[in-house]
């Protein structure tokens, strides 16, 4: 079979689902295990084309009657927008799984059609915008993509913070669609084309439209400085939305600056420069305000903003060094970005589920009010534990693959730069990464060890049980897939960098060298542990006691340390950036003794939201006050209006 | 005896000795650290082996876990112990090594940090404490000596080309000669990486392993309920650990004097060991010498350590390019 049937056939297969879904929407009543049945189905149809049409590569336009206008929807599928669907069947495969399980505890809190008729727009949209092949299709898809999911954030619409975040992140999508489509409409008038091949972004003159371009798709991404929107959309969505926006959304505009800007030929030292220092500095202030929260949720999406700026970082790395004509670097950092953002895509929507998870047992996504899961929810603690030590970039696991692989594209330019100041930014880059990596791993220490182990920190975390069958599957896969990717690291980057010469100026086509033995390794590591286990640990006589508990009695579970307390010590090394403010109050009559009441608070203040977003939302506010006196709403002033301006245009055409 | 039969007999006689050096330089360094501060103190100490007899002496006793624990306890000792010996065959901290793999040093540099992350999820599961703050503070000094250690291992896989540390520790850095900052950076690199094993192992003076348990804050806290084999598998991991990154920081020091004579094989194997121990006594010294830092005043220290690496790194970046 030839690919454009396989392709029309899934299209057509596609829409059929999608009709059937959105009939099975308008019903009061709606089965979830139905709707995540197709939802399942459509994920794994699509993986199944992907995979029947491997290396063929397609443009395909619309016939006459679904024009947009006068223009057909081009899309496109080549090696590189392969890779991104792979990812997003896997994922929306997973969450299928999911949903059923975990949608029974927000039954009273959302209506399920309103949400599925959502969910299914958000995710055909986002095939929609990977094949995408000119700029009217793309911005089009775009912004169904960007609606649907804010009125995925808006679920549960009745909470206060919800609200507020569902306005905070469609104003966020708002301005990213305004610059995008001013740098498409401005590339239009350059090169003449919708068409994403016929931009070049070579010529000076593309300078600007490429810095809108990218200023739009940083925001959408959650880059620093414009990722507040991220922290608080994610934990307001249900965690099978977050999982999917986290896992796949954010990787979007990523996908889109390869396939616009970096196929386009930029080049540009400005540009790249502007995007490297982005990404540095997200990938600090991710992690490093990731570490203080006490929302999973929030905690997470912080950890989002620290992937995605690994992922910009690695791409300017590709670019700066294709300009300085180091084929080597530009090939190792390109396929870095690649596997990170496929890695973290999985990784990140495992750890959205098992939080979805256990939110749905345990009621809460507090560290304050979490403990003890370990023995409640084993299965769900191993699968959190694995995606986390993942995302610290722990050997096995494919974080530590993708992470090596930056690391070797800095290592490399360091050692075949020729001037001294590029070599010494990427030895002072490696010094950050080892950092970021030092944090996350402080950070993830601190959701593992205070969310799951110890002792249950309230009365719901107490009973929590073990999920359902379906969301421990769903999280199983994804654990598989890591591990999987993990270990046989370097199988998975011959797919990539296959993958990555399908698509056209992406790469030079050298193989990149991954020489670790990991596979070798983990076959190691195991049989140590075994045999340590088996040998030694088996056979000692252990008696269960209670906690060393220093002679006062049993120990209560507010004597652990709090998700504060843990991270109080690195809060305060960076207390620059962080504003940690802590008040404690102790009250009674004898307060040094026998206080009657105390209370401690911690309190994180972010800065850019503090300092910047808020005076100039403030200033905008006051002018557009200023603004409104214009429109007094009386017809002699308007009169007055059209008098005047038509005495100064009059009086600017005789001058002129 | 025939050339193969030689040669297998060189192997085995290269694992024995490995294996024999494994299991007996962690616990002659600390008796080493100890003999050292008990003759500084005017006291005999104890025997240079007592702390194999106090772990063999500890693989008897009944283990003790608390009733909060899961199982991440007793696997967190399993996987460091595991991890430790993995390391401890791929790390080229004894110049005498039988065959490994690829010893990428960030691969190392993650493999440390996967032994870490257990013996902090060991130490959270108890749900005490002591355990806890252990945990958080060890995860600062984690935090600040990972990129002195990274840096400075950076900076030898510069100026030797490749980031396999089989390849940078090999001895065969003669021929390039040429470049006078050899011995320098060897130098630079072995005291940064001196250093940061020293906050990296939570000794002195960033923290005390010898007092009493309220002034004790980072590793001993950690392992507060650890007991029995538990206890023992754990320490002698830790003193693993201490040796690998003490043997690492020797290996330098032997480099940087290799660079200047040339050493037969011999000389190598019997220095590499000798450094170690000539580490572990100087640790010694510094212990009896030096107070413990202030919590706070731990940050400075380290801001020392990177920046040797930092000029190790960058020396290394800038010598680089005469070579290339």
């Amino acid at each position: 079979m030839n690919a454009p049937v396989i392709f029309l056939e899934s299209v057509v297969f596609l829409m059929l689902a999608a009709l059937a879904a959105f009939v099975l929407c308008q019903k009061k009543d709606v089965s979830d295990k139905a709707l995540s049945f197709l939802l399942c189905a459509i994920a794994a149809g699509a993986m199944a084309a992907l995979c029947l049409t491997w290396n063929q590569q397609f443009l395909f336009e619309t016939p006459a009657p679904f024009l947009l206008g006068v223009f057909p929807l081009t899309f496109r599928l080549d090696g590189l927008s392969r890779l991104f669907l792979m990812l997003l069947s896997l994922i929306l495969f997973s969450t299928g799984l999911f949903s059923p399980g975990y949608l029974k505890h927000l039954k009273e809190k959302i209506s399920g059609g309103q949400y599925w008729l959502s969910f299914l727009l958000f995710s055909l949209s986002m095939f929609g915008v990977v094949l995408s092949a000119d700029a009217i299709t793309f911005i089009v898809m775009w912004e169904v993509m960007s609606l649907s999911s804010v009125a995925l954030v808006a679920s549960d619409h009745t909470h206060h913070l919800v609200q507020k975040s569902a306005l905070i992140y469609l104003g966020a999508t708002r301005i990213a669609s305004g610059l995008l489509c001013g740098g498409f409409l401005w590339m239009h008038s350059l090169c003449g084309s919708w068409n994403f091949a016929d931009w070049n972004f070579a010529s000076p003159q593309a300078i600007f439209p490429a810095l809108l371009i990218l200023l739009g798709f940083c925001i959408k991404a959650g880059v620093w400085p414009f990722h507040i929107w991220l922290p608080y959309a994610h934990p307001a969505a249900p965690a099978t939305v977050s999982a999917l926006m986290s896992g796949f959304m954010i990787k979007i505009p990523i996908y889109g600056l390869i396939r616009i800007l970096v196929q386009g030929g930029l080049y540009a030292p400005e540009i790249t420069n502007f995007a490297f220092v982005l990404g540095a500095i997200s990938a600090f202030w991710g992690v490093l305000f990731a570490l203080v929260q006490n929302d999973l949720k929030r905690l997470l999406a912080y950890s989002s903003i620290e992937n995605i700026g690994l992922i910009l970082l690695a791409l300017a790395i590709s670019l700066k060094a294709k300009a300085a004509n180091l084929p080597v670097v530009a090939d190792i950092a390109m396929t870095a970005a690649l596997f990170h953002c496929f890695n973290h895509g999985l990784v990140k929507s495992l750890l959205f589920l098992s939080v979805g998870a256990v939110d749905c047992q345990a009621h809460s996504r507090d560290l304050h009010k979490l403990g003890g899961l370990a023995k409640k929810m084993p299965w769900t603690m191993a699968c959190f534990f694995l995606g986390s030590f993942s995302i610290c970039s722990i050997p096995p696991l494919n974080g530590f693959a993708s992470k090596w692989l930056i690391y070797q594209s800095l290592f490399k330019s360091t050692l075949m730069y020729g001037s001294y100041l590029e070599r010494g930014i990427s030895l002072a880059t490696i010094c950050l990464l080892s950092a970021v990596g030092a944090l996350a791993i402080a950070t993830f220490v601190k959701a593992m060890g205070v969310g799951f182990l110890g002792m249950s920190r309230s009365h719901s975390a107490e009973h929590a049980e073990e999920a359902s069958i379906g969301m421990k599957a769903s999280q199983s896969l994804l654990v598989v897939l890591c591990v999987g990717l993990g270990v046989f690291a370097s199988s998975a980057l011959k797919i990539i960098s296959q993958l990555a010469v399908m698509s056209p100026d992406l790469t030079s086509g050298t193989a990149i060298d991954f020489p670790l033995p990991i596979p070798m390794l983990t076959g190691l590591l195991i049989t140590t542990c075994l045999a340590i286990y088996v040998i030694f640990l088996q056979s000692s006589k252990v008696k269960i006691f209670k906690t060393w508990d220093c002679g006062f009695g049993p120990l209560s579970a507010k004597t652990q340390a709090s998700s504060d307390s843990f991270a109080q010590p690195l809060a305060r090394i960076f207390r620059p950036f962080l504003r940690y403010e802590t008040n404690s109050t102790i009250k009674g009559r004898d307060r040094r003794h026998f206080p009657e009441e105390i209370a401690v608070e911690v309190k994180i203040v972010s800065i850019l939201e503090q300092r910047i977003y808020l005076p100039s939302l403030a200033m905008i506010s006051y002018l557009a006050k200023g603004m409104a006196k214009l429109q007094a709403g009386s017809i002699h002033l308007y009169l007055l209006y059209v008098c005047s301006t038509l005495v100064i245009l009059l009086l600017l055409g005789t001058v002129l | 005896m025939t050339d193969a039969n030689i040669h297998l007999l060189k192997i085995c006689s290269d694992w024995i000795l490995f294996v024999l050096c494994i299991v007996l330089v962690p616990p002659l360094c600390l008796g080493l650290i100890r003999k050292t501060k008990a003759r500084l103190q005017n006291r005999v100490g104890p025997p240079l082996f007592q702390p194999l007899l106090d772990l063999l002496k500890l693989c008897k006793k009944g283990e003790t876990i608390s009733s909060t624990m899961s199982g991440t306890f007793r696997l967190s000792t399993v996987v460091v112990l595991a991890t430790m010996l993995v390391l401890a065959w791929m790390t080229p901290w004894l110049s005498f090594k039988p065959w490994s793999p690829n010893a990428d040093l960030f691969l190392i540099v993650y493999l440390f940090a996967l032994a870490r992350v257990f013996t902090l999820l060991g130490a959270l599961d108890s749900g005490s404490a002591f355990g806890a703050f252990g945990a958080s503070r060890e995860v600062t000094l984690g935090l600040l000596v990972e990129p002195a250690l990274l840096l400075g291992l950076v900076a030898l896989g510069l100026f030797s080309g490749s980031s396999d540390l089989r390849l940078i520790f090999a001895y065969s850095h003669f021929q390039y000669l040429g470049a006078t900052a050899v011995p320098g950076i060897w130098l630079l690199v072995g005291i940064s990486i001196l250093l940061s094993s020293l906050v990296e192992l939570s000794r002195m003076p960033v923290d005390d392993p010898t007092t009493h348990l309220e002034l004790t804050m980072v590793h001993e806290a950690m392992i507060l309920e650890a007991s029995g084999r538990n206890l023992a598998f754990i320490e002698f991991a830790h003193a693993l650990r201490m040796s690998i990154l003490f043997g690492l920081a020797a290996q330098c020091f032997v480099h940087a004097a290799a660079a200047v004579w040339c050493m037969s094989a011999l000389t190598e194997g019997l220095l590499s060991i000798g450094g170690i121990c000539v580490i572990a006594i100087s640790v010694g010294v510094l212990e009896s010498l030096s107070v413990k830092l202030q919590w706070r005043k731990v940050p400075e220290f380290v801001a020392y350590v990177v920046s040797m690496s930092l000029l190790a790194a960058f020396v290394a970046a800038g010598t680089g390019v005469a070579r290339l």
